[in-house]
């Protein structure tokens, strides 16, 4: 027991107090906030502004005015699309999401006037063309003469990045506005009307749990939340995960596993090195959720009082740090343990890599389970993937915030992941035994499965 | 040989690793208060015996006793092992890393950082314990290897090529604190090809080779079997007593004299008496024993 806890110890001691362990608690949350929203800032990124010509075909050229109004002064229409529910936002693919972020980015327009002028729409075509060609134009519309009368006609964009799905979603949906405005002031609406009319409806969400209480209107956060656990539940299992690996291919490089097994059981060690890792995976995200609590508690509250009113932490339940926790474990121990399956078989960190990506490859099936299982958390799909001990730490934990299942599930999901963990533990310490004293070359299955038949 | 038990005692085991056999029927006993050399050239199955002594690996048959009854995990607490293979954290500090050595083998936390400083100074690494082993030598690395092998003052010390890359000068110092441990009554097993060292450290010695035992004994009996009546000599004159086939069969000379084999039933004291009743002076006249090295070589090739 004494021993042990030495093992521990020293794996635990000399683990925090590296340049490793302080930079990653530092940039840890860093990274998650660049790895979730930045890629989205990036695609919404534009610099300069969208220079457009709009070609307008209506007799007396009636809906130029409304369109250039529309593209400049965009506030007023997107305002009230901003903000999508979680139901929308959750339902939306990638790409719309994006389409979706990219309408509450600021992207300014520089709109021309090309008039006919009795011209050919071939001939003004060429010419913007050739305009485009030479950069001076990012792009024109055409508006065909019918497109007030006929609800079929259509304009066109022509443009030299039409990839630019966020620039064309914009266009697309201030014309929209500009036609539709023009259209019911042709029926007779009055002007001033025509704002508070077409104004479109906003959905509010409320979540409601399974004792049937409502709660606060959810503004989206809940989403982000639920990416944001899974995603750090996939990091962290991940980096502690090929930290035991470095360990144990440490100790079988140096050789110093010959001594350690002189003085201890290697269970003991195995075991005591899983802990002291936990450890210090469990010391960094205690370090993270006092952070995040204080930023919760001082800074919020503070950035309120500056006018900052829509920032809006999500709510947990207490009870949810306490399945994070076990469900964490969960994960570190069964990846952990198959790292020091793979650590004790390989003889070089290069090759330790190399076996453990069909590891990785697991823990990636886990997180991009967890977009259906977000869609639909009790479908048969999600129940099952979160009993699978595999995927369960992300599955199950993504299933707990966006609809708690009952009881009995979380239960059994956790049972069956921790047998699992006795077994891999059991399996992992009859190979690591004797692979950490095999030098010069990775051994082959059916060597490791003679070791694990081995008394 | 003394009364005493043994520390060590093996018997008749035998381990294999699929179709190699690394060690094969091997029986020996190692006593108290000597120094036990197993002797062989590379791959004889030196490292396996010591692995299995130390309850690393376990043999497939036979038995092995230390201190008197079956290993166990507690008596492992009274073994010090030196691998063949040194390894040592290299980021650790030298000082942290010698105190979890000894806590691995339950020694105190006080007591050990006072045993971890004496022999840090005794080997001259003081000023080396708060640097991380890779900033040390390979022969500083060894010497810290040598102290987490001896800070829980184990019973039985068990060294597998402790002189390899060592310089001269530190190979002194760790040959005197071996022979202190075995003053104070301490069993050594001492593992090594080089013969020059064995030959000035073990008491005893058991030759291996090729998975067997193919020698065993003091080296004192051993080099008694081995003795092939070889005689050095440097003479002025007696040349015609050298001729003389009835009391020598052979008569190698090199740079400091002549070398010679007496012959079948001739004694040195009969040659001895030829030589002055010759008239000859002699400078030098020197039984010679058989070297461990000359067994060695002997013994392994012959069994090839």
């Amino acid at each position: 027991m004494n021993k042990l806890l030495a093992v521990i110890r020293r794996e635990y001691l000399q683990r925090v107090r590296t340049k490793f362990f302080v930079v990653m608690t530092v940039l840890g949350p860093l990274m998650l906030v660049v790895f979730t929203i930045v890629p989205g800032l990036l695609f919404s990124m534009k610099t300069g502004d969208t220079r457009i010509a709009i070609v307008d075909q209506t007799e007396g050229t009636k809906l130029y005015d409304s369109i250039r109004n529309s593209l400049l002064n965009r506030e007023r229409e997107d305002q009230d699309n901003q903000q999508p529910s979680i139901a929308e936002t959750a339902n939306s693919n990638s790409v719309q999401r994006m389409e979706k972020a990219g309408k509450s980015m600021t992207g300014s327009f520089r709109v021309e006037q090309v008039k006919p002028n009795g011209r050919a729409l071939d001939e003004i075509k060429r010419e913007l063309n050739a305009r485009i060609g030479r950069d001076e134009l990012d792009g024109y519309l055409v508006i065909p003469p019918d497109i007030l009368s006929n609800s079929e006609s259509k304009p066109s964009y022509y443009g030299r990045n039409v990839g630019d799905v966020i620039t064309s979603e914009q266009i697309k949906d201030r014309l929209n506005s500009a036609v539709r405005r023009q259209r019911l002031i042709q029926q007779g609406v009055k002007d001033q009307d025509v704002d508070t009319l077409s104004k479109s409806v906003g959905v509010a969400t409320y979540p409601v749990n399974e004792k049937g209480e409502e709660g606060a209107e959810d503004s989206g956060a809940g989403f982000a939340m639920v990416f944001i656990v899974a995603f750090l539940i996939y990091i962290s299992v991940l980096l502690y995960g090929q930290v035991v690996l470095g360990a144990i291919i440490e100790e079988k490089e140096t050789r110093i596993a010959e001594i350690l097994f002189s003085s201890v059981r290697p269970f003991q060690i195995m075991f005591g090195k899983l802990i002291g890792v936990s450890l210090m995976a469990l010391t960094q995200l205690l370090i993270w959720a006092v952070a995040f609590g204080a930023v919760a508690l001082y800074v919020v509250p503070a950035m309120a009082a500056r006018g900052f009113k829509d920032i809006n932490l999500p709510h947990l339940p207490p009870f949810f740090f306490v399945y994070f926790f076990l469900f964490f474990v969960l994960g570190y121990f069964i990846y952990a343990t198959v790292y020091v399956l793979v650590g004790s078989m390989v003889t070089t960190t290069q090759e330790g890599g190399q076996m453990a990506m069909p590891v990785v490859f697991m823990l990636m099936a886990g997180l991009y389970m967890a977009f259906p299982v977000i869609r639909a958390p009790n479908s048969s799909f999600a129940v099952w993937v979160s009993m699978v001990p595999f995927f369960a730490p992300i599955t199950m934990l993504v299933r707990i915030i966006s609809q708690t299942p009952p009881f009995w599930q979380i239960a059994l999901s956790l049972v069956i992941g921790f047998g699992t963990v006795v077994l891999l533990l059991w399996l992992a310490s009859r190979i690591y035994r004797i692979g950490m004293l095999m030098y010069g070359k990775k051994a082959t299955i059916p060597e490791v499965m003679r070791w694990v038949r081995q008394a | 040989m003394t009364n005493n038990l043994p520390t060590v005692s093996i018997d008749h085991i035998t381990k294999s690793f699929g179709e190699f056999t690394a060690v094969s029927d091997l029986s020996l006993a190692v006593y108290p208060g000597r120094v036990f050399g197993l002797l062989g050239p590379n791959g004889a199955g030196k490292t396996t015996t010591i692995r299995m002594i130390v309850n690393i690996t376990a043999p497939d048959s036979g038995r092995i006793e230390v201190f008197g009854s079956q290993i166990t995990p507690e008596l492992q607490d009274r073994i010090g092992y030196l691998p063949e293979e040194r390894g040592l954290y290299k980021k650790m500090k030298v000082g942290d890393q010698l105190k979890f050595f000894a806590a691995l083998k339950n020694v105190p936390a006080k007591e050990a950082a006072k045993r971890v400083d004496h022999w840090l100074a005794r080997l001259k690494l003081t000023e080396w314990k708060n640097k991380k082993a890779s900033e040390l030598s390979k022969g500083m690395q060894q010497k810290v290897q040598f102290i987490t092998a001896i800070t829980h003052e184990p019973e039985l010390l068990i060294l597998d090529e402790p002189f390899s890359g060592l310089d001269p000068v530190n190979v002194e110092v760790l040959k005197e604190i071996i022979l202190e441990l075995k003053v104070a009554g301490k069993t050594i097993i001492f593992s090594t090809h080089q013969m020059e060292v064995a030959e000035k450290i073990c008491d005893d010695i058991c030759l291996i080779n090729r998975s067997r035992k193919v020698l065993q004994g003091s080296i004192r009996e051993v080099k008694r079997a081995f003795s092939r009546n070889a005689v050095a000599l440097r003479l002025q004159g007696g040349e015609s007593v050298l001729e003389d086939r009835s009391l020598i069969s052979k008569a190698q000379r090199d740079s400091d004299g002549i070398e010679v084999l007496l012959a079948a039933g001739a004694t040195s004291q009969e040659l001895l008496k030829h030589l002055i009743a010759a008239g000859a002076t002699i400078e030098r006249f020197e039984m010679i024993e058989p070297s461990l090295h000359d067994i060695f070589i002997e013994k392994v090739t012959e069994n090839v």
